[in-house]
């Protein structure tokens, strides 16, 4: 709650035009942009992944994402199930997202029956074959960055603020990334990661946001391209659903076992 | 034990016949082609062949009810083998009631439940009884009939087990490959109640960060026989003795490093007696004659260090070293690890066909022999895998499996999701 208030605090100072350093600006943006997100309760989500080769082959994956936002200073749990393809149906994955320290992960693989823990040293790693790495697709806490207001620009006719940020984690695979934040509703409308090399690695291009509840923005589209290696990935989302009624007991070790 | 089988395939059918009538029912497939080569003539004359076809199918019939909190699951599976008769069978690999109440789960019927957290040995793994002709690693399950309670708290999970029925190990037939190329005698128990035994089981287990730790214990009939001898028949007989299992998971994840224990405590194995000709059991015309019970503990320890994304690909590269001890040293049971050490690496190339490969070397520094273990997967395209086995068995002359010094293989196996 702390938190948030201070978050109000700040971004009423960004809009009030009080003397700024780009670190303050840049955390104050990150902040507001936070709390546009907050209360949504839990949500699902299906979505297609579909990974592109360098030549433009395509393969895919469907799946289901559970959401459930963490109250106070507990960070979003989140519980994701493979349908494609067929050999990895059931494969499920439960994330308990810290603000401060390292996510808590679990892979449960249906058909040695066993639920394995995932090292938070792997986060720099491809998630399941595609351009996002395991960091880029849990829940982006804003105290797992630092940041810097860098300038003003228009992306897509909108204006937007550019911030970087930098991991505080040593393991994260990027120097920095730089994100394209509307000034109007807060959405990241596409990050640049740059490798530990400081050289740009790849870029996020979120599109075709929708608005939910009267109040939250979600991209139905969201295409990574990797710049070194000519691949991308494309997440295509379906049928967002929101206060579901999911509750704390369907985001356990247990459930993860059961996940359909 | 094939009557249970029979039993619960028809319970199933019957189960979901029913039900298909009023609830969405989902079913899946898989069929897997598995093509085996052998390098060198068998040792026994019965298995003649350097080569092996076998089929199998496995089905997964699943429906969910009362707003998913209640489902039922059925697991037939089937193999043919162009070898081995034994080989060649059919198990309920799962039958299973579950119920998600507020404060508790229970799961009634057939199922399967795995323990433990090291690479080459699974010691503290007990509830389900191995399906010894899948493969020699162990990790094939038969369907184990049980009642499971499951408590989830704050404080970490309790799963609660009653097993009203114990499964016989299989073994290869004689006219196979990896076999020890003699039958088996008729297995003996010593719980009165034989393989209906009601055996118990329980475990605790709950985490702190990156430091997971699990607890266990077993009463009842052992699921790794005793093999003895039958003066009888002539046969290795396998001897089901009533044990006391106290068991012990550690896994501590930091940075790349994944520090893995696993450690039992098992009582009431009977030991192999001179007075026996050397073996744990001896079945002659006066009776079952046992060695005397002992204690024994025996453990696995080591790691997994990964490095992510070596030489700047998406590769990840892991090494493996666990070491595995067993007390009984020279007395230790067939297939036992008594001082052997684990040096594996495991590579994921992280691409859009989850290629995997595992290349390891079991080395038995006492014998000083090894064996060599090599395990890859690839998807070819959805709905068709395929996998690559192969095994090089170097044993010592004194060691158990010296009996398989000729037994080098690929396996080659194409899994054919529907």
């Amino acid at each position: 709650m702390k938190k948030v208030l201070l978050g109000v605090l700040l971004a009423a100072t960004a809009l009030t035009g009080f003397a700024q350093t780009p670190e303050e600006k840049g955390l104050a943006i990150a902040i507001e942009g936070d709390k546009r997100g907050e209360g949504f309760g839990d949500s699902q989500v299906k979505l297609k992944m579909v990974l592109i080769d360098s030549k433009g082959r395509e393969s895919s994956r469907d799946m289901r994402v559970k959401s459930m936002e963490g109250k106070g200073e507990k960070g979003d749990k989140s519980l994701m199930i493979f349908d494609t393809p067929k050999d990895q149906k059931g494969v499920a994955m439960l994330t308990f997202t810290h603000k401060t320290k390292s996510d808590d992960q679990w892979l449960y693989l249906p058909a040695l029956k066993r639920v394995k823990k995932i090292s938070s040293r792997n986060k720099s790693g491809p998630f399941v074959g595609s351009e996002f790495a395991f960091e880029d697709i849990s829940s982006q806490e804003v105290e797992k960055y630092t940041y810097k207001y860098l300038r003003d620009e228009v992306v897509d006719g909108m204006d937007c603020f550019v911030v970087e940020s930098d991991p505080v984690d040593k393991y994260s695979g990027y120097t920095r990334r730089v994100a394209f934040i509307d000034k109007q509703e807060y959405r990241a409308l596409k990050i640049d990661f740059y490798d530990r090399k400081n050289s740009l690695l790849k870029t996020l291009s979120n599109k075709e946001f929708k608005q939910y509840l009267g109040k939250y923005w979600y991209p139905n589209l969201s295409e990574m391209t990797n710049h070194q290696t000519g691949k991308a990935t494309r997440l295509a989302y379906e049928n967002y659903e929101f206060r579901v009624g999911l509750k704390e007991k369907q985001f356990t070790k247990n459930s993860l076992k059961r996940a359909k | 034990m094939k009557h249970i089988m029979k039993q619960g395939l028809l319970a199933g059918v019957a189960v979901f016949s029913a039900m298909s009538a009023s609830a969405e029912v989902s079913i899946d497939g898989q069929i897997d082609y598995e093509a085996t080569g052998f390098f060198n003539d068998s040792l026994h004359p019965a298995s003649d062949q350097n080569f092996n076809n076998s089929l199998s199918f496995e089905a997964e019939v699943y429906t969910e009810w009362a707003d998913g909190t209640q489902s039922l699951t059925f697991k037939p599976f089937y193999r043919v083998d162009e070898m081995d008769d034994e080989r060649t069978h059919g198990d309920v690999r799962e039958l299973m009631w579950h119920m998600v109440a507020d404060e508790y789960e229970l799961k009634v019927g057939i199922g399967k439940v795995y323990w433990g957290v090291t690479e080459s040995n699974h010691l503290v793994d007990i509830v389900n009884q191995t399906d010894g002709v899948e493969n020699i690693d162990g990790e094939d399950k038969l369907g184990q009939p049980m009642v499971q309670l499951l408590l989830e708290r704050d404080w970490g999970n309790l799963d609660v087990f009653v097993l009203p029925y114990h499964r016989e190990r299989t073994f290869a037939g004689t006219d196979a490959r990896l076999s020890i190329g003699s039958e088996f005698s008729d297995a003996i128990y010593e719980s009165d109640n034989e393989e209906a035994n009601v055996d118990v089981a329980a475990r605790f287990y709950s985490y702190i960060d990156d430091f997971e730790y699990a607890v266990s214990v077993f009463h009842g009939n052992s699921r790794e026989p005793v093999l003895g001898g039958d003066a009888i028949s002539g046969k290795p007989l396998p001897y089901y003795p009533l044990i006391s299992q106290f068991g012990v998971e550690l896994q501590y994840l930091i940075e790349g490093w994944a520090w893995k224990f696993e450690g039992i405590h098992r009582e009431g194995t009977p030991e192999a007696d001179i007075n026996l000709f050397g073996n744990a059991v001896l079945n002659t015309s006066l009776g079952v004659s046992l060695g005397e019970d002992q204690s024994y503990f025996a453990t696995t320890a080591g790691f997994e260090y990964t490095q992510v994304g070596i030489w700047e690909t998406r590769i990840d590269l892991g090494w493996v070293v666990e070491h595995m001890y067993d007390s009984r040293q020279e007395k230790a049971s067939f297939g036992a690890f008594e001082h052997d050490v684990l040096l594996a690496t495991r590579w994921a190339a992280n691409d859009d066909a989850d290629s995997t490969l595992l290349v390891g070397a079991v080395v038995d520094y006492e014998y000083e022999d090894y064996s060599l273990s090599l395990e890859g997967t690839t998807r070819l395209m959805d709905g068709l895998s395929l996998e690559v086995e192969a095994r090089v068995f170097a044993p010592d002359e004194d060691a158990p499996l010296y009996g398989f010094r000729d037994e080098d293989f690929i396996k080659l196996t194409l899994s054919y999701y529907l």
